[in-house]
């Protein structure tokens, strides 16, 4: 058995096994509380996978924590921890409402699908500067990520909500900003669904960065930075570029997640009040990451199945009469056990970097 | 390493006969209550018939019924099998001892009152209306659909289009030409009326020279909030006039945007600029900012060593005067409840074949108990929905009882009784003029644009 399939294997065994742990857990706090865990689970899976219409909402809401995703995993397979996308996310989408704000006061032309590229390619130039900045201060200063990465998401939560509520918002209802104008909306895969083009540019952009770091120089030299910075400074790679290009691809991802969210997401195309359409999804992707190996193929499994998860939450609601605080408690019980084997991987892959500097150190490196 | 493969496939094999056991027992009828695209397609493709045909029937069976046993039996017959009422929250949802808690409220009294059950939905995220909609519009259950607030307008366009066979409902949202959309909306203006009324009277027993109002979000429902508190300032000082026989001097009126519905803060500040300008009670239209106008009030008055207002502020939307007790008034109550109960009962007479229309706007107002000025009794029930929330100890309940009784009681019984009075007076005559602007005068300009504001504004020597 090849070496790739036997480990793939393993984490696929490993993953199922912490779905089935979590999932029992799940079901005896139901139980406990009075409900019945049979319905509730039927009625997640059922509408979430197997219902046509649900299926559709699973992948909807797949499409952009599938991108965060990859943020992070690419941040991790350089070594970093890098948890900007959801400020990213602000960031992207704010560039495809400023351009269809542009559209509709100044530039009609961009009521096209010339306006969807133009709002795709704005909130991704923004974003990857905001994630550009962290990847500065990281190289340049020795800031580590987790600190500016916080710090510029609520910089970028504030910048959205002040060009929200003062620049970009629609005058027929402030509670929310322009919408994006129609000819430049991304195509409904399915009618009478959420379901948009933005789930094939995800998984696009998801197979993309497979091949940039599986079949790249530049990738493999990301990850041989991300496993043994010095080992890889004595090969003759610079980490700092694969800092630097870490940042890039995610900021991009994160971009395209978040003008994604704007461009394909009915009814509204806009940001609403208090980004309540974007909160959390760059959070989400962390929990997508993890589940997902930090690997690209399996990162677009573990965002359909989260995405489910999140779609489900609403059946679990309506087909099991079970109250949403309820619900996401289950919920959270699957996803810290679906994620538990990530950590413990990513703990100890860390651990064991560690130990290997300090020897190195002592060694007079 | 080989035996890590071994039970690698166990789990696999374990889940696959799993997903197969569960899918050989789960049972048959399941099948035919998911819905598939198929049923859909022929659902909308037949809907006009099918409308029109269960109006015929309904009618018919109404004839053949003694009508008492026909309001009883029909609905769950006729509405077949959509015997759920459906309300969905949007992202505030409930707890918030407002707006989303008094829907439930509402919702919950008719599923008991109607025999019907209750399905709640929150949403969270702005994203979830949409697919929160659809799927309840697809289960064929729902008897109707409450949107619970006008976020929600939107979505509920959109799937009222797809599905011309569901009734739905939306509190607070105006959406019109749909005949299966009926959109609920209140008078504020007669609510905030009475509220005014109560200020101009309570400001110049007190002595003060100016009263006030702290606004959220410039849009126009709030000019219908102005609008009815300025008139009914007005009022009061009239009134006030005629009862004690002595000539009052014109109170100041400020007023205040903050632009936002969920920032205690600009609230506070807001509302200490007014205090400072000699303001004595201002009244909330601002949602969450709110909160700030009550903490504002609240610090003024005990910087001044008292237990209780003046200054008072008057509350909004729900029974507020529990939130710090002593500093509210009273409070512009908007029943939610009212409205979707009234839905839900306007849903079943269209089933019924009561009304031959369901579509279209409600609006309720004073007569209709939509909108109210507090009571002592209204508090019972605020402060239940409190304690429930976890927001305050049952044990609080009888202190906060009387603290809220003895700031009543401070102020003369006649204030208290014309308030109330001009309450049932506008129910039927709303020809009543002060400043020169009847109360029909505001009513005919809604929906009130900007530049009819400021006209009312100047009318009512406001700013």
């Amino acid at each position: 058995m090849p070496e790739w399939l036997r480990r793939g294997l393993l984490r696929f065994g490993e993953s199922v096994l912490s779905l089935v742990i979590g999932l029992l857990v799940g079901a005896i706090v139901v139980y406990v509380s009075g409900y019945d865990p049979v319905e509730a689970y039927r009625s997640l899976f059922e509408m979430s996978f197997l219902d046509i219409y649900g299926l559709s909402t699973s992948l909807s809401a797949a499409a952009p924590i599938m991108l965060t995703g990859i943020t992070f995993a690419v941040g991790v397979r350089a070594g970093l921890f890098n948890i900007g996308a959801e400020g990213q996310l602000y960031i992207g989408a704010l560039g495809a409402v400023l351009v269809a704000w542009i559209a509709r006061n100044w530039v009609p032309a961009l009521d096209s699908p010339l306006g969807t590229v133009a709002a795709y390619a704005l909130g991704v130039i923004l974003a990857v500067g905001l994630a550009l900045i962290a990847a500065l201060l990281k190289v340049k200063r020795g800031v580590h990520e987790v600190v500016s990465t916080i710090m510029l998401n609520w910089i970028a939560f504030w910048v959205v909500e002040y060009f929200r509520v003062y620049i970009v918002y629609n005058p027929e209802d402030p509670s929310k900003t322009v919408s994006v104008p129609e000819q430049a909306r991304l195509p409904l895969l399915m009618a009478h669904s959420e379901l948009s083009l933005a789930i094939i540019v995800s998984i696009a952009f998801t197979l993309l960065t497979y091949f940039l770091l599986w079949h790249t120089v530049e990738g493999y030299e990301l990850r041989a930075a991300g496993l043994n910075p010095l080992a890889a400074r004595y090969a003759g790679i610079k980490p700092e570029k694969a800092v630097i290009l870490s940042f890039l691809i995610g900021g991009i991802a994160a971009g395209l997640a978040g003008a994604g969210e704007v461009l394909g997401k009915p009814p509204n195309y806009s940001i609403t009040t208090g980004l309540s359409n974007l909160y959390g999804l760059g959070f989400d992707g962390i929990t997508v990451a993890l589940i997902g190996a930090n690997h690209p193929i399996g990162i677009i499994f573990a965002a359909f199945f989260v995405g489910g998860l999140k779609a489900g939450a609403r059946y679990m609601q309506i087909f099991a009469g079970i109250p949403l605080e309820m619900v996401r408690i289950v919920e959270g019980v699957i996803i810290i056990a679906l994620a538990i084997p990530g950590v413990f991987h990513m703990l100890s892959e860390y651990l064991r970097r560690r130990k290997e500097l300090r020897e190195l150190q002592a060694r007079g490196e | 390493m080989n035996k890590t493969i071994l039970v690698a496939s166990i789990v696999i094999i374990i889940i696959v006969a799993g997903v197969a056991v569960y899918f050989a027992t789960r049972p048959e009828e399941e099948k035919t209550v998911t819905p598939t695209e198929q049923t859909t397609t022929t659902q909308t493709t037949e809907h006009h018939a099918v409308e029109h045909a269960t109006e015929s029937t309904t009618m018919q069976h109404a004839e053949e019924m003694p009508a008492e046993e026909a309001s009883q039996q029909l609905p769950a017959r006729e509405l077949g099998g959509r015997n759920k009422i459906c309300v969905v929250y949007d992202i505030g949802g409930r707890g918030d001892l407002s707006f989303n808690d008094m829907a439930y409220l509402g919702a919950s009294k008719a599923a008991k009152d109607f025999g019907l059950d209750l399905v709640e939905v929150q949403s969270t995220s702005e994203s979830d209306y949409l697919p929160n909609l659809r799927t309840l519009a697809r289960s064929g259950k729902c008897a109707v659909i409450v949107a619970v607030g006008f976020l929600m307008t939107d979505a509920v366009k959109q799937v009222a289009d797809e599905h011309p066979d569901q009734l739905f409902a939306i509190i607070d949202g105006y959406i019109e030409g749909k005949p299966n959309v009926l959109s609920v909306l209140f008078k504020e203006h007669e609510g905030s009326a009475l509220a005014g009324a109560l200020a101009g009277m309570l400001a110049h027993y007190y002595g003060c020279k100016a009263v006030g109002v702290v606004l959220g979000m410039e849009i126009p429902v709030l000019y219908k909030f102005e609008a009815g508190y300025y008139w009914g300032i007005r009022y009061g000082e009239k009134i006030y006039e005629q009862h004690t026989g002595q000539q009052v001097e014109p109170l100041k009126i400020f007023f205040t945007y903050t632009g936002t519905f969920n920032d205690p803060a600009k609230g506070k500040q807001a509302t200490e600029a007014q205090l400072a300008q000699g303001a004595c009670i201002v009244y909330n239209v601002a949602g969450a900012t709110g909160l700030g106008i009550f903490e504002a009030v609240e610090e003024a008055a005990k910087r001044e060593g008292k237990d209780m207002g003046p200054p008072f502020a008057i509350g909004v939307d729900a029974d507020q005067d529990w939130i710090k007790p002593g500093f509210i008034i009273a409070s512009m109550m908007k029943r939610v409840d009212v409205g979707v109960y009234t839905a839900v009962k306007r849903a079943l007479d269209y089933y019924n074949g009561k009304v031959d229309q369901y579509g279209g706007v409600l609006e309720l107002g004073l007569a209709e108990g939509g909108v109210a000025l507090s009571k002592l009794e209204d508090l019972e029930t605020f402060l239940n929905m409190a304690v429930e929330a976890g927001t305050i100890k049952p044990e609080q309940k009888q202190e906060i009882y009387e603290k809220v009784k003895a700031m009543r009681e401070q102020i003369p019984d006649w204030i208290w009784e014309e308030a109330y009075k001009l309450g049932d007076t506008l129910k039927t005559n709303k020809d009543i003029e002060v400043y020169g602007l009847k109360f029909s005068d505001i009513e005919k300009m809604i929906p009130l644009d900007s530049k009819e504001i400021k006209e009312i504004r100047d009318k009512l020597k406001v700013g």
